[in-house]
């Protein structure tokens, strides 16, 4: 397993999340857990996935995300989980 | 371990993009001593392969780290053997000396780090041959380089205060301002003279690899003077105490980063794990001062009286809250209070609000002492050694790294402003007391090691 956490953060409308999902469907990237909140307009959404079983390397998923979240009007970010980890949890 | 919270992930990313989160170097130390060489020109050789190949990949893990994790890493740094040690055997001259600055500059060029640190001596007790020759060399090297960073130790406190050296190194600044006097005497800025200095230390431009050390080693210095002055400003009504968590709390979630950065830098390169620099380190940038978090705390301007009150409890609580975030903490480890590198600093000074006096009084209660001040540039070498004097003697007394950086800038005066550009900013000249301390720093020899080092 290798998590890494996707941050979502931009102005709402329909399919923002089937395209994010859809990329990571094509890639073999599991989703394990996904939170959102959406407050008037604005969507923020955090999913949990394994990146253990693509083929992309950290650098091509983060740029491709950087390529969907342009087309949808998104911020995308992917990070491993450790930081968060490390951060919060003693 | 539980499942990561969405509001954790929210305040971690908040802390990068908005208030200046970052790791602000990762420093790879390298030891020189199996390049010593009576031949100068295979010394230079092997100091060049020694530090490329070591170095190799010190940026492309770098970069990969801060990718994968989403922190910015600022700086990527060498730090090496002590020159004076590792010249002896082959520099006949100064200008031998020189020639190794060349090397360094090129080997730095090549592995594409901005700063290399190690040109330096150790000369607490006295000053050999090599260590004086290196010592003289300073102002030709730092003049015809860019990325070499020099320091002179000159005291400690189980030594004692090397009087001679001190008052070289006023001689030495003073030539060191000349030679650069067409960049604001930017030369300067890249000479540290120290008491107490540590081997560990990953900031330049104080960095060496001291003698204690392995072959390599990574040392990481975090930052986080922006995500500090946040969380004060929301404890703004809190008594002490409040204040005291707040920072601490900050400080250690500051330095889980770091801890995660070594920990992975080091895996990655092959290279062990050294420390962890707590020091809170700022920049020119609005929102990443020290200057700011003292003023958060209450203060109108830094420099006002409570200045260093305030300060003893940002460094105080920055350790209480980093210590148990890392395996390993050295280095500086303390808040630094550099003029020209942290832009509220430079301005409380133009308002009249701090004084070269209480940084003086600041420095015994932070790290580092008195750095990146700039002074006019007809203040007298015996004059600057007198600075250095007093602010040794803080260090050696108070049993801590105590160091200065000061910058006579050529054919400036107060009123004028210096520009040294990128992180090293711009400061506006300070006025230094007029009278003289000649009959006192001219004496010679050496100021004996304090009674509270005497403890066998």
């Amino acid at each position: 397993m290798n998590r890494t956490i996707v941050t979502l953060v931009g102005k709402d409308m329909v399919g923002i999340i089937a395209k994010v999902c859809t990329y990571f469907a094509e890639n073999n990237i599991n989703i394990l857990d996904i939170a959102q909140t959406t407050v008037q307009d604005f969507i923020n959404m955090m999913m949990i996935v394994d990146t253990s079983k693509t083929d992309k390397s950290f650098s091509q998923m983060t740029e491709e995300l950087d390529k969907i979240g342009d087309k949808i009007c998104c911020t995308i970010k992917a990070q491993h989980e450790e930081i968060f980890n490390m951060m919060h949890r003693v | 371990m539980g499942m990561i919270d969405p509001y954790e992930v929210l305040e971690t990313n908040n802390m990068i993009e908005r208030e200046n989160l970052d790791v602000r170097t990762v420093t790879m130390g390298i030891s020189l001593m199996d390049c010593c060489d009576p031949d100068l020109d295979a010394l230079n050789m092997k100091i060049y392969d020694k530090i490329v190949s070591t170095a190799r990949n010190l940026i492309p893990v770098a970069e990969e780290i801060s990718l994968e994790y989403g922190i910015p890493i600022v700086n990527k740094r060498v730090s090496i053997t002590p020159i004076g040690i590792v010249g002896a055997s082959a520099c006949r001259s100064p200008e031998d000396f020189v020639t190794i600055a060349h090397t360094l500059e090129k080997a730095a060029q090549k592995i594409g780090i901005n700063f290399i640190g190690g040109y330096s001596a150790l000369v607490a007790k006295g000053m050999t041959r090599s260590d004086r020759m290196l010592i003289d060399s300073i102002p030709e090297a730092l003049g015809s380089t860019e990325r070499v960073c020099a320091s002179v130790g000159v005291a400690t406190t189980k030594i004692g205060i090397n009087m001679d050296a001190v008052r070289l190194m006023g001689d030495i600044i003073k030539k060191t301002a000349q030679r650069t006097a067409d960049r604001d005497s930017i030369g300067c800025t890249k000479l540290v003279v120290f008491c107490n200095p540590p081997d560990d230390n990953p900031f330049m431009a104080g960095a060496f690899h001291g003698v204690t050390e392995t072959d390599a080693v990574i040392n990481v210095g975090v930052s986080g003077p922006g995500v500090v002055k946040t969380a004060v400003s929301r404890a703004r009504d809190g008594d002490f105490e409040t204040l005291c968590e707040t920072i601490k709390k900050t400080s250690f979630k500051v330095t889980r980063v770091g801890q995660l950065v070594a920990k992975e830098a080091s895996r990655r390169l092959g290279v062990p794990f050294g420390i962890v620099d707590l020091s809170l380190a700022p920049t020119p940038a609005v929102g990443d001062s020290i200057a700011e978090i003292l003023q958060e705390m209450g203060l109108e301007m830094v420099g006002a009286p409570g200045t260093t009150a305030a300060l003893a409890i940002l460094n105080d609580q920055v350790k209480k809250g980093g210590i148990m975030a890392s395996s390993y903490v050295g280095g500086l480890s303390g808040a630094f209070i550099p003029v020209s590198e942290d832009s509220s600093m430079a301005e409380a000074v133009t308002a009249g609000a701090l004084t070269l006096e209480k940084l003086e009084a600041m420095t015994c209660v932070c790290s580092v002492g008195l750095d990146m001040i700039a002074v006019p540039g007809n203040t007298a070498p015996e004059t600057l050694a007198g600075i250095i004097a007093d602010e040794m003697a803080i260090g050696m007394i108070n049993q801590k790294t105590t160091a200065v950086r000061i910058i006579p800038v050529i054919g400036k005066d107060i009123g004028d402003r210096a520009e040294f550009g990128g992180l090293l900013g711009a400061s506006p000249i300070m006025p230094v007391n007029r009278f003289s301390c000649g009959g006192f720093v001219n004496r010679g020899g050496r100021i004996p090691a304090p009674i509270h080092s005497f403890k066998n």
